[in-house]
């Protein structure tokens, strides 16, 4: 197993080290959810079971339960006042005798024995004034006494298990400049391989439990290691015994490529060297504390993350730097909350010592800078969102001292987003979509690390909420995040903790056949299935409640047996031009309800919509400044520019002021001034704000938000909260959690139950149940590329060249062939992006073969030209 | 003669009269409700739900029922303003002259507005005239109840009520946080208060939105008025001897002048209607029950300044009004940001709260955003009228922003730059002092038990 290679390596450099005497020690972590249930001690006595088989010693280090440090510390903050310490101290004595009680232990004297020193600590005279000694020796109660039930609960379940004062064993170390409060509170330990701890366990025992976060000091007294000091504690046992592997046993399975909360494909990390680690765990990864990967890349033991619930998951391991990875992003992660500090003086140039003026001022306020950046006249420097920054006074005193020497701004809040991976530099020419995504923000600081493992940009807050799902995405499509490599990208968050959505196979597979007799008839041929139609259509009405009317936008795919089978579902349809109001009036004659959402047309196209009875919708001042008599006694719709977008490309969003769609908030007093005056009806209220939407919350924001626009107009009745339904192109995709919008949009219709919703979808509907077949051409290689040419190109299906959309691709032919021949997939037209796909695996093509381009139902054939004069592909609806 | 839909929902500008045409109250369900009509069209019933009611008791019965009737009045505004016609016809019994003369200036004062934005004039049209002469009402004296000593606490959402909690905490006032509607995020602000709760349902007729999407007339109503006359009826209801709403001093203050007459946009959240319906609550309902602001002796930088006192609400209040009801992760999901509230909030706090929090309870900085500039003129009266908002006095704005231009870390942000370079020049500097604004001075009408904590004088 690829998991253990690294270790395997570290013992091999141990054993040349310093012969070990056979004992192999593991160390395992608890954290406070893992000790707090009786099923959970279940599950750590059968993973200290199994370690004791594999013939290992064990020593366990555990926190104390849920919520009892907090509490302990509420004793220590509210240290003067005695009433509210003695309540907190019997909720902390309560808790724990219900966990003796849970355990179904006998002997209570271990626990009593800790009880009684929490009452000693509560009368203690040190309390009143809170001492740093008083405080140290109340925090250490919590490992005390869930070590203490542990130690009993494994022995009675049959895994013998011996206590540890964890104190006798991790001595720290007064540090230069220690205030004395990080002294007691925040200690450090300096470790190295105990021979004689290392000779002397076995011989008292095989199994072991011991507390976290706490230490001794020189003279003898508790300190405590700070947040995250259990694992750090793990870590200096790991170095302590040398261990084979310290593994961290938590929630979760490990580090993920970015927060599973906002991007639910983010990759679970097999594999991290420590320096990777340790910056991951420094940006954003809460999973571990960044202090407790030092002790143990001094002492080369690797060390592990791994889900209590799920053994079985493989979860991170971390050791030392592979020489021949290959050079990846690792993990991108956003930290908001920054506050930049831009320092201007022009004074500044060559002058010996301004900086060092300046950092001291910082030093002096107390107030720790991340990240630097300085040009001629300019120095930024950034802060982290610290309690002491939140809450006090520290930054206005700050300013004023610096005032004195520069002239300084402060620029917040930020967010610094982080891309982390060993090899960053060579990846640079790999970011063009990702510098396209923050070219569109404001970027106020740019920090690229000099040991080559990170790369920082800084931007306001505001633009960067969304953003990190965003750029996962576009890292792995841009190949700099290499998610095929498995021996470092393990499965998704998804795939782990999300029931696995049972992806049926596609219908084309079942149909292949069929298909392949209609590539016989023509190619390129477009081949649309309306049975996927109809589910679509069904999953939107029946998941959907709170939408009361729906309309098909038709320019997605205006074939008439589709237009036939949504209609039939009982939508209505979204028309944007004359020329589609003619095409559906010519199929349904007056049968149909048309919603019509003409874009910067010709005053002629508004008269051609009222004379064909369509609801109209106006994106703009001026139809009603200059044709207002036009509209006049009539009922409109109205877009808005909610001035926020989204969307899976450029091209595709229509949100924002840079898109032309919509009318600017800002010129909505206006618009209703001018309707007034020509008599027109505002009674509709639509946003439609991109394409390709997988984030459920969308439309609930937008809902939300036309709703209390809405409200104040008054003569609205229905808000359209548009399309843009995402439907996941690739395999790692998630789908559009439609219960989670659903749930949403019911929220807001709650809230205001006076409007009707409205929703148009296009592609959802239609985009699955298109293919696109075509033949190979001609097959040629140079360099390191392969090509496969079909008959098919951008004047066939443009979304590729257009917007660089990824459609999956097969080759039909040879469908039950292992697909691995990398080939860039590209049609006849003359042009070097006539390319329907990059890098794709296929089985060997050959001339002749069936080529399918799968997901094309939608903007393919309605998007095709004459470009080239190459005439347009068949259509055929099964 | 059956109606076709339209002639049911005949134009009420067309109307003669609006019709107040009954009121009652359904124990078993807690279910006040109120009916209107235009002329011979559909019934308008509004229906206001009293959560877990108890049952009333005898001696209180003739109270609750004088409230509900107050009630009954009072909301009619959303229903009136939809057609205005000349006759006010009042169905449910005779009309007190004093009654008659507070729905006269309740209508009048609290429409203002309205009637400013959609051109018309009131004055001609407004008639309240007492049915009968129902023996006067000057001098007359409803019972006292011996309600028991506890307060009401309307909340919502935004930071003026929030304060008014926290003011009850440190006097040990038992108090209940009560709000009115489905609002997630004042649901969200009550459970961080630590009291009471009590949500009382209000269900505007559904026939409302039909005649506003076929234009009736439409605009701001006086909201705090209705709200504080169900909450009579909730003191009575469930006993209480107090209503503490939260407005502040500047709530008094007109937005502009129109008709030669002074429009107030929260008329119903002054002195002046404080005191019209505190009259009409003990006249008709309930001696020993008050209705008054604990904020009333305060600026809004008063309040301003004991908000920032109290960060347990940060990530939940919201003072703006175009994201109120859905409550979100972001912070943009409660402040837009663009309107006069986030504008004076963010103004009003900034003196007193450390930048870092501020910018994170707003997730932007809007005095560094020049696209915002109009919007802080507003503010501060320069070029601009006070907006139609319930937000401070221009000389409250113009103080906090002098004070920012003193200060290192706000100096440099755009629209603090160009007070400075652009504005402050024009202004007396006297008129800027910012100590004298935050004295508590000025008419209320505090209970004793309250005045202490407000160092209001008495």
């Amino acid at each position: 197993m690829s998991a253990f290679i690294c270790s395997v390596t570290e013992t091999i450099v141990n054993v040349n080290a310093a012969p070990a005497n056979g004992a192999q020690w593991v160390v395992l972590k608890f954290g406070g959810t893992s000790v707090s249930t009786r099923p959970r001690w279940d599950k750590i006595a059968a993973i200290a079971k199994a370690k004791r088989a594999q013939g290992k010693h064990v020593l366990i280090v555990v926190s104390a339960l849920s919520g009892t440090t907090d509490k302990l510390k509420a004793i220590c903050d509210g240290h003067a006042d005695a009433g509210k310490c003695r309540a907190v101290a019997d909720e902390i004595i309560a808790r724990h005798r219900a966990m003796f009680v849970e355990l179904e232990l006998k002997d209570a004297g271990g626990l009593d024995t800790w009880l009684a020193r929490l009452e000693r600590l509560l009368a203690d005279p040190r309390r009143t004034d809170g001492t740093l000694t008083w405080q140290a020796e109340v925090l250490a109660l919590g490992e005390m006494m869930s070590s203490t039930l542990g130690a009993a609960y494994l022995t009675a379940s049959g895994v013998a298990t011996r206590w540890l004062d964890s104190r006798e064993h991790l001595l720290s170390e007064a540090l230069p400049n220690q205030s004395a409060w990080g002294s007691y509170l925040s200690a450090q330990v300096p470790t190295a391989r105990d021979e004689a701890l290392i000779t002397k366990l076995p011989t008292l025992g095989e199994i072991f439990i011991t507390q976290g976060f706490m230490a001794r000091n020189a003279a003898g007294e508790t300190v405590i290691l700070g947040r995250g000091g259990s694992d750090t504690s793990a870590s200096y046992f790991g170095a302590l015994l040398d261990a084979e592997i310290v593994e961290i046993w938590t929630d979760v399975a490990g580090m993920f490529s970015a927060n599973p909360r906002s991007v639910p494909n983010a990759r679970l990390l097999s594999k991290l060297d420590y320096e990777e680690a340790q910056e991951i765990a420094t940006t954003g990864a809460k999973v571990l504390h960044p202090r407790c990967i030092n002790p143990v890349r001094e002492a080369g033991v690797p060390l592990a993350i791994k889900d209590t619930n799920y053994p079985e998951f493989a979860g991170t391991e971390i050791c030392a730097a592979v020489a021949d990875a290959l050079p990846s992003v690792k993990a991108i992660s956003s930290r908001s909350g920054i506050t930049l500090i831009s320092m201007e003086s022009i004074g500044m140039w060559q002058q010996v010592g301004f900086l060092a003026d300046v950092f001291e001022i910082f030093k002096r306020h107390g107030l720790s800078i991340d990240l630097v950046s300085t040009a001629e006249t300019n120095v930024t420097v950034s802060l982290d969102p610290t309690e002491n920054l939140v809450n006090t006074d520290v930054l206005s005193a700050l300013c004023t001292d610096l005032a004195g020497i520069c002239r300084v701004k402060v620029i917040a809040p930020c967010a610094a987003i982080t891309l982390v991976g060993r090899g960053m530099r060579s990846m640079l020419h790999k970011f063009s979509t990702i510098l396209a995504e923050f070219g569109s923000l404001r970027v106020h600081l740019i920090s690229q690390s000099s040991n080559n493992l990170n790369l920082t940009f800084v931007v306001d807050e505001s633009a960067a909420s969304d953003l990190v799902p965003q750029l996962h995405d576009l890292l792995i499509k841009a190949e700099a995040m290499r998610v095929e490599d498995s021996a470092v990208f393990g499965p998704s968050w998804v795939d782990l903790y999300k029931k696995k959505l049972v992806q049926d196979a596609p219908w084309w597979r079942a149909r292949r056949d069929e298909l392949l007799k209609l590539a016989r008839q023509a190619t390129p041929h477009y081949v649309y299935d309306l049975a996927t139609v109809r589910a679509q259509a069904q999953a939107l009405r029946g998941m959907i409640k709170a939408v009361d009317r729906w309309f098909y936008a038709i320019k997605a795919n205006s074939h008439p047996a589709i237009l036939r089978e949504i209609v039939a579902r009982g939508f209505g349809l979204e028309c944007v031009s004359p020329g589609e109001i003619a095409h559906v009036r010519e199929i349904f004659g007056d049968a149909v309800d048309i919603l019509y959402t003409p874009n910067f047309c010709p005053r002629a196209d508004y008269a051609a919509g009222i004379a064909a009875g369509a609801r109209v919708t106006v994106d703009n001042l001026h139809p009603l400044e200059h044709w207002g008599e036009l509209f006049a006694g009539r009922e409109i719709e109205l877009r808005l520019d909610l001035d926020f977008a989204r969307g899976h490309h450029d091209k595709v969003k229509t949100g924002g002021a840079a898109s032309k769609f919509g009318l600017s908030l800002n010129e909505l007093d206006e618009f209703l001034r001018l309707a007034r005056q020509h008599d027109v009806r505002v009674v509709g209220l639509h946003a439609h704000l991109g394409s390709g939407i997988l984030d459920a919350k969308h439309w609930k924001e937008v809902c939300a938000q036309q709703a209390s626009i809405a409200e104040k107009i008054g003569t609205v009745r229905s808000l359209n909260v548009g399309g843009g339904y995402g439907v996941p192109a690739r395999a790692d995709e998630a789908p559009l959690d439609l219960a989670a919008v659903a749930a949403g949009l019911a929220e807001v219709k709650a809230a205001y139950p006076q409007f009707e919703l409205w929703s148009e979808p296009g592609r959802f509907l239609v985009a699955d149940a298109g293919v696109l077949l075509a033949r190979v051409t001609q097959l040629k290689r140079k360099g390191e590329f392969r090509y496969v040419g079909v008959d098919a190109g951008m004047h066939t299906l443009i979304r590729p060249a257009l917007y660089e959309a990824y459609h999956e691709i097969v080759n039909l032919s040879r469908i039950d062939e292992p697909a691995d021949e990398l080939v860039q997939v590209v049609g006849p037209i003359c042009e070097s992006g006539d390319v329907l796909g990059n890098h794709r695996r296929l089985a060997a093509p050959q001339e002749g073969d069936v080529i399918l381009i799968a997901q094309a139902g939608a903007y393919g054939a309605v998007m095709s030209s004459d470009y080239n004069l190459r005439g347009r592909a068949t259509e055929t609806v099964l | 003669m059956t109606a076709t839909p339209a002639d049911k929902f005949a134009d009420p500008r067309n109307a003669q009269a609006f019709r107040f045409v009954a009121c009652d109250f359904d124990a078993a369900s807690g279910t006040a409700s109120l009916s209107y009509a235009f002329d011979d069209g559909p019934l308008l019933t509004e229906r206001v739900v009293f959560p877990d009611a108890p049952t009333l008791p005898h001696e209180r019965e003739a109270a609750f029922a004088q409230a509900l009737r107050l009630l009954h009045l009072v909301a009619g505004v959303s229903y009136y303003k939809a057609g205005i016609p000349a006759e006010l016809r009042v169905e449910t019994g005779a009309l007190a002259a004093d009654t008659a003369e507070f729905l006269h200036e309740l209508y009048f004062h609290g429409l203002a507005e309205f009637a400013y934005e959609n051109q018309l004039d009131l004055g001609e049209r407004l008639r309240f005239a007492p049915v009968q002469s129902a023996g006067g009402g000057i001098g007359k004296q409803a019972p006292a109840l011996d309600l028991p000593r506890r307060t009401l606490l309307p909340i919502g959402g935004g930071k003026d009520s929030l304060v008014s909690v926290e003011l009850c905490k440190s006097i040990n006032e038992p108090a209940t946080a009560v709000w009115i509607g489905d609002s997630a995020l004042i649901a969200a602000c009550a459970e961080r208060t630590g009291l009471s709760l009590l949500n009382i349902k209000r269900r505007i007729a559904p026939e409302l939105f039909e005649y506003n999407r076929q234009g009736a007339w439409n605009g701001h109503v006086p909201v705090t008025a209705i709200n504080s006359a169900i909450l009579v009826c909730a003191a009575i209801l469930y006993g209480y001897d107090a209503i503490a709403f939260s407005n502040e001093r500047s709530a008094s203050s007109a937005t502009l002048e129109y008709l030669g007459r002074q429009i107030n946009h929260q008329w119903s959240k002054s002195l002046a209607f404080e005191r019209l319906l505190r009259e009409q609550i003990h006249a008709h309902v309930a001696a020993d029950l008050d209705y008054f602001s604990l904020l009333r002796p305060w600026s809004e930088l008063a309040v301003a300044r004991e908000f920032a006192k109290h960060s347990q609400y940060d990530a939940v209040f919201s003072s703006c009004n175009r994201n109120f009801r859905i409550l979100g992760e972001h912070p943009s999901d409660r402040w837009c940001g663009q309107c006069p509230k986030c504008h004076f909030v963010f103004l009003a706090l900034a003196p007193f709260i450390a930048k870092p929090r501020l910018l994170r309870i707003f997730g932007r900085n809007l005095l560094d955003d020049t696209a915002q500039a109009n919007g802080f003129d507003a503010l501060l009266e320069y070029r601009e009228h006070k907006p139609f908002e319930c937000v401070g006095e221009g000389r409250e704005s113009r103080a906090a922003m002098h004070a920012l231009t003193q200060r290192a870390e706000w100096r440099e942000d755009a629209l603090v730059a160009r007070f400075a370079h652009e504005i402050l020049p024009q202004l007396d500097r006297a008129a800027l002092a910012f100590e004298p604004l935050l004295a508590p001075h000025g008419e209320h009408y505090l209970p004793a038990r309250f005045a202490a904590a407000l160092n209001a004088p008495l």
